[in-house]
């Protein structure tokens, strides 16, 4: 005992401890966002989308663009966040009517190598339109401070994400179980062919859930927004966290996309403590780790 | 109709072209020459994955820039000679490949390019960050070959070489018992097995042979390109092979290395004219193949024609 704390101090700062608990639930809400549109585009669609991290990309691209065109006011930012998802969804759209509609019946290969293109021409085109340069979306005002949390500073802002948490998932959880809508996405992760049988209009089914997926991974985006540097690795990034993250979890499902982020957030935020240079690889090991137990994730069905 | 030249005429007209090319043409295009020699042996590993195996690696950069690095830091921190540093690039990537290939070849299509590019996102992130080591971001330079071969004629000819006889090596085992188990393998994994052919032990081995190979023509690129960057494990040098071997072909045994020519001759004129706008249109061009093209590459899995050529045709 007394070598591990002399290892890590910390291990008997309790309310440090908290506050890291905090981030890292905090974390995992940027990628619950993005996972549970991965995870549920491909429940629906049978692709994994690749570029939701490049949408993820775009949506805090927009929020800086927004922000600096819109008048400088307290309001502005939270427009700003309204706007930014919705204009993701859009381009999620427009990717799912002009090319994913077209190979809905290829092999599931061919869909993911068009998904990984996707990143390449959505990249090249982020930095066409915003430029090489990093940018950086300032905190509104009233959240821009830290305050005192078990004596120790708390971003504020971190502290508003934590509390959207809670009502993100509650909200996903009503439309998925208690709308008509969220009844036939449920009944399409488990037969497609079925649903179409009984009149449903699958295919506009697929577009709603592809801009729904994006919206979701915008939204994401936009809240991350002013707590990283907006920069163009940042597809990458987000895709294989919110990779590990949909996999741990198990593609598809809802509920594993939720335990698996958090889970997720909580080891990036204890690995930066514990192993600071490598906390990435401590993701994938638990990844490998679930793999190999659990081929299909946590939550997951196994593969057709 | 093929039937009506003779067999060895093809190698032989080949053979003399590669090693008469850099005699007549400029030396800008004797290291285009080198680096699509390079680029079709690193699309020719990874076809012995995708179009042998039926396995589709999403990360195949992380060997090549395993072995890129095995030798720019064996060179660099070490003061090792060239020639024994670069075997160390196979050999690294190799055990890269064991080490990962154990987890991903328990994982099917989907799951398996997904995870080997989570595994190379792993080697990327630890050479961007073990700054001490690798140098991070500004990766290792003035990783030159010594005298004899620092010419790019020299370098060209001693690339050929490793690369000409890691084909053959190549060549060799898709012709093999076990490269015939291997496709056995990728047509009806459930089969195989029923005939007594161990799938995963096949499925890895083809990943560790793929990874060496991967690896050599990392380490060949270091000292073609005289420094390593962790761009080279990037996930989008790992799109390079997959672009190359499915405009070439993955039908085929040569496809690839075709590939790497056009493909090379394209980045070269374009990416040189509008660096910016080149993955753009790789990305583009990768898209129409597969959405207007579906027969260009006779479905990689739908088809399976080509499959039996590709069993039957020796």
């Amino acid at each position: 005992m007394e070598t591990i704390t002399a290892l890590f101090p910390w291990i008997t700062n309790g309310p440090l401890i908290l506050v890291q608990v905090m981030s890292g639930l905090s974390v995992g809400m940027f990628l619950f966002l993005v996972s549970v549109g991965m995870s549920l585009i491909f429940g629906v669609t049978r692709i994994v989308n690749l570029a939701h991290g490049s949408l993820y990309m775009v949506g805090a691209y927009l929020m800086v663009t927004l922000i600096g065109f819109l008048p400088q006011r307290p309001w502005a930012f939270w427009l700003a966040l309204l706007l930014a998802p919705l204009g993701v969804a859009v381009v999620g759209g427009v990717i799912e009517v002009a090319l994913l509609r077209l190979i809905y019946r290829r092999d599931p290969l061919m869909q993911l190598i068009l998904t990984f293109a996707l990143i390449l021409v959505i990249g090249t085109l982020v930095l066409i339109v915003w430029g090489p340069d990093n940018k950086s979306v300032p905190r509104p005002e009233a959240l821009a401070g830290s305050v005192r949390v078990f004596g120790q500073p708390f971003p504020t802002y971190y502290l508003v994400v934590l509390a959207l948490a809670p009502l993100v998932a509650v909200g996903l959880w009503l439309i998925f179980y208690r709308t008509r809508w969220g009844m036939l996405i449920r009944a399409a992760t488990v037969d497609r062919e079925m649903l179409g049988a009984l009149g449903v209009d699958v295919s506009r089914l697929y577009t709603e859930v592809f801009m729904f997926g994006s919206w979701l991974a915008g939204l994401g985006g936009a809240l991350a927004a002013p707590t990283v540097a907006v920069a163009l690795g940042m597809d990458g990034d987000v895709l294989t966290t919110a990779f590990v993250v949909v996999v741990i979890g198990g593609l598809g499902s809802f509920a594993g996309s939720f335990v698996s982020a958090l889970l997720v957030g909580e080891l990036q935020s204890f690995g930066i403590l514990i192993f600071p240079a490598i906390s990435i690889v401590l993701l994938f090991a638990l990844m490998a780790v679930v793999l190999i137990v659990r081929p299909c994730g946590l939550f997951g069905r196994p593969e057709e | 109709m093929r039937t009506a030249v003779p067999r060895w005429l093809v190698p032989l007209v080949a053979g003399i072209i590669v090693v008469a090319l850099p005699l007549v043409l400029p030396g800008f295009f004797v290291i285009l020459l080198t680096e699509i020699a390079i680029v079709g042996l690193f699309a020719t590993a990874f076809n012995l994955l995708m179009g042998f195996g039926g396995m589709v690696s999403f990360g195949h950069a992380a060997y090549f820039a395993l072995g890129a690095y095995a030798a720019a830091l064996l060179v660099k921190r070490a003061q090792v000679p060239m020639l024994l540093a670069l075997p160390a690039a196979p050999l690294v990537a190799a055990a890269g490949a064991l080490v990962f290939g154990f987890f991903i070849v328990r994982l099917t299509r989907t799951y398996f390019a997904m995870l080997s590019l989570a595994f190379a996102q792993i080697v990327f992130t630890v050479i961007f960050k073990w700054t001490s080591l690798t140098g991070g971001d500004n990766g290792l330079l003035n990783v030159w070959p010594p005298e004899p071969l620092k010419s790019p004629r020299a370098y060209y000819y001693f690339t050929i070489v490793i690369v000409g006889l890691s084909l053959l090596a190549l060549h060799a085992v898709v012709h093999s018992p076990f490269g015939y188990a291997l496709c056995a393998v990728r047509e009806n994994p459930r089969r195989a097995r029923f005939i007594g052919v161990n799938v995963r032990r096949h499925q890895l081995l083809a990943f560790v042979l793929s990874g060496f190979f991967s690896g050599l023509a990392g380490g060949l690129f270091a000292f073609f390109n005289g420094s390593v960057f962790p761009d080279f494990a990037y996930f989008t040098k790992s799109f390079e092979p997959l672009v190359v071997a499915l405009l070439g072909g993955v039908q085929s045994f040569f496809g690839p290395l075709a590939g790497a020519v056009g493909f090379k001759i394209l980045e070269t004129y374009i990416a040189r004219q509008w660096p910016v706008y080149w993955p753009l249109f790789l990305g583009a061009a990768v898209i129409a193949v597969i959405v207007l093209l579906p027969k260009g590459f006779v479905g990689l899995v739908e088809g399976r024609a080509w499959r039996r050529r590709l069993v039957v045709h020796k």
